[in-house]
């Protein structure tokens, strides 16, 4: 009896601080409608699983919070909850762009549209509003503190250490290959404008 | 050690650089009375080869009693060593630092160094000087400096986890491998007005160590601006095959960018975040172009709390 009552007491503690951390995560695990990049299927799993349903591109789906790898649950407009892979979706505004060419297309389309915008005009809108992040105003007014800065390197870990923490971690070092670059288009240099 | 002998090691640096003075003219105006003001004795090339072997790095820029002077160091042609783009780094993190404090949790830090610095060990530079910190800051954004200065905000911990933490600080450590804030210093000082070189240059021998006014600036410059867009997508590309190699989901990333899509560009806790990196979305569809299947391999890895780490680290 103690025993489940400890037990209970324990689910409720973990039930607590996992509200705690839900609660904290909100800004973040809100959920989002997004749009099917290409036709695919709903899984039953994360992973080449049973098919619960089939979706058309263009279709609109909510995504939930849930990412496993690159597999993340979404519900459709019917209803169906089930699992397709991150890069099948994207926002409504990006649905066109990649139904009529792919990403290629896509990324030289927003290279222009970013020669157009002003990098720092956003940050006027924060005395509205109460909290706001780092932001160019912060920049504008900053002191160099060098004080701070051996702070910050006093805390470096050595190469052993940083071996150590991977190690009771469970983290191994795995032999990957780095990705193809793609290919540049020769006319564009968005560097220019800094 | 003639003042003739440096003058001409100076004339052979430029020699050996033709874009170095139709580039720069005032660059290799520079160089050459830097050269010609060294003293006897004092950090001139004994060996007339090792100024043709290293004509940026001797005769070009004189290191003052005080410190070095960056604005003459970014504006030339000639490699950067390790030891000058650690020292502008420190310069860069003091402007960062100076903006935003560190978060007092030293079990959050001290994880925040174990992670980062087991990821920095599988790229081409393990052995930089790796310092990583977490900024008290409720936005959500990350930031780096030239030698190993790595910076996130306490926003963006609260926000992750590990494998999402672990994307993000090999994106940032991957402009650090690529030099890629070096570059863009290098391109503002070079477009900078010639006054302004000129009284950069009274300043940084006035003031010694401390950060000078051009740096300062500079430093506000492009941390409010941002990078070269293509820096992002590259530090996007080999991030996620970095965070692979330290064992973790790579798709840790594109996980967080799936999130800052959702994200208002004037939200105050991202707007910065935003303006300074392109679309998502765009970030998202380089990386799908570029992963494809290819890591799939590697995302089979338990869901980890940042949480989790920190009361383990605490103990």
């Amino acid at each position: 009896m103690r025993m489940r009552f400890g037990g209970a007491l324990l689910a409720l503690a973990c039930l607590v601080a996992g509200g705690a951390v839900h609660a904290q995560a909100q800004p973040q695990a809100q959920e989002e409608t997004v749009v099917v990049r290409r036709a695919t299927e709903v899984r039953e799993q994360p992973g080449e699983s049973r098919s619960l349903a089939s979706l058309q591109a263009e279709a609109s789906v909510t995504r939930l919070a849930d990412r496993q790898g690159p597999w993340v649950r979404v519900r459709t407009g019917a209803g169906v909850v089930g699992w397709v892979h991150l890069f099948d979706l994207g926002t409504a505004g990006s649905a066109g762009a990649t139904s009529s060419g792919g990403g290629a297309s896509g990324l030289f389309r927003g290279v222009t549209r970013l020669f157009g915008k002003s990098p720092t005009t956003s940050a006027s809108n924060n005395a509205t509003i109460g909290i706001r992040g780092l932001g160019a105003e912060d920049l504008a007014q900053a002191q160099p503190d060098t004080a701070a800065v051996s702070r910050m390197e006093a805390l470096r870990v050595t190469e052993p250490q940083a071996r150590q923490f991977a190690r009771e971690a469970g983290l191994a070092a795995q032999t990957v290959s780095p990705l193809p670059a793609p290919v540049q288009p020769t006319s564009s240099n968005p560097g220019a404008q800094q | 050690m003639s003042l003739r002998r440096l003058a001409l090691a100076a004339g052979l640096a430029l020699a050996l650089t033709p874009a170095f003075a139709q580039n720069n003219p005032l660059g290799a105006l520079n160089s050459i009375l830097n050269a010609v003001q060294q003293q006897p004795g004092k950090a001139a090339p004994s060996n007339p080869l090792g100024a043709l072997l290293a004509p940026a790095q001797q005769p070009a820029v004189a290191t003052q009693p005080g410190g070095i002077d960056f604005m003459a160091l970014l504006s030339q042609d000639g490699p950067i060593d390790e030891a000058k783009e650690i020292e502008i780094g420190r310069q860069l993190a003091a402007v960062l630092l100076g903006s935003k404090p560190m978060h007092g949790d030293a079990a959050l830090q001290r994880y925040v160094n174990q992670l980062g610095r087991w990821i920095a060990l599988q790229t081409s530079r393990p052995l930089l000087p790796w310092t990583f910190t977490v900024l008290d800051d409720p936005g959500f954004n990350a930031f780096a400096a030239p030698g190993g200065y790595v910076f996130i905000t306490s926003g963006l911990v609260e926000r992750v986890d590990e494998a999402e933490l672990a994307g993000i600080l090999a994106h940032e450590i991957t402009h650090v491998t690529e030099r890629h804030h070096l570059q863009a210093l290098r391109t503002k000082a070079r477009a900078g007005a010639v006054t302004q070189l000129i009284g950069s240059q009274i300043r940084t021998s006035a003031v010694g160590s401390l950060v000078s006014q051009q740096v300062l600036a500079m430093a506000r410059n492009l941390y409010s601006s941002g990078l070269d867009q293509q820096d992002e997508f590259d530090a996007d590309r080999q991030g996620v095959v970095f965070a692979a190699r330290a064992g973790f989901d790579p798709y840790g990333l594109p996980g967080v960018l799936q999130q800052l899509r959702g994200q208002a560009p004037d939200d105050p806790l991202f707007a910065l975040s935003l303006s300074t990196h392109p679309p998502a979305q765009q970030r998202l569809d380089a990386l799908a172009s570029a992963m494809g299947n290819r890591l799939d391999a590697f995302t089979a890895r338990p869901v980890v709390r940042i949480d989790q780490r920190v009361a383990r680290a605490r103990r």
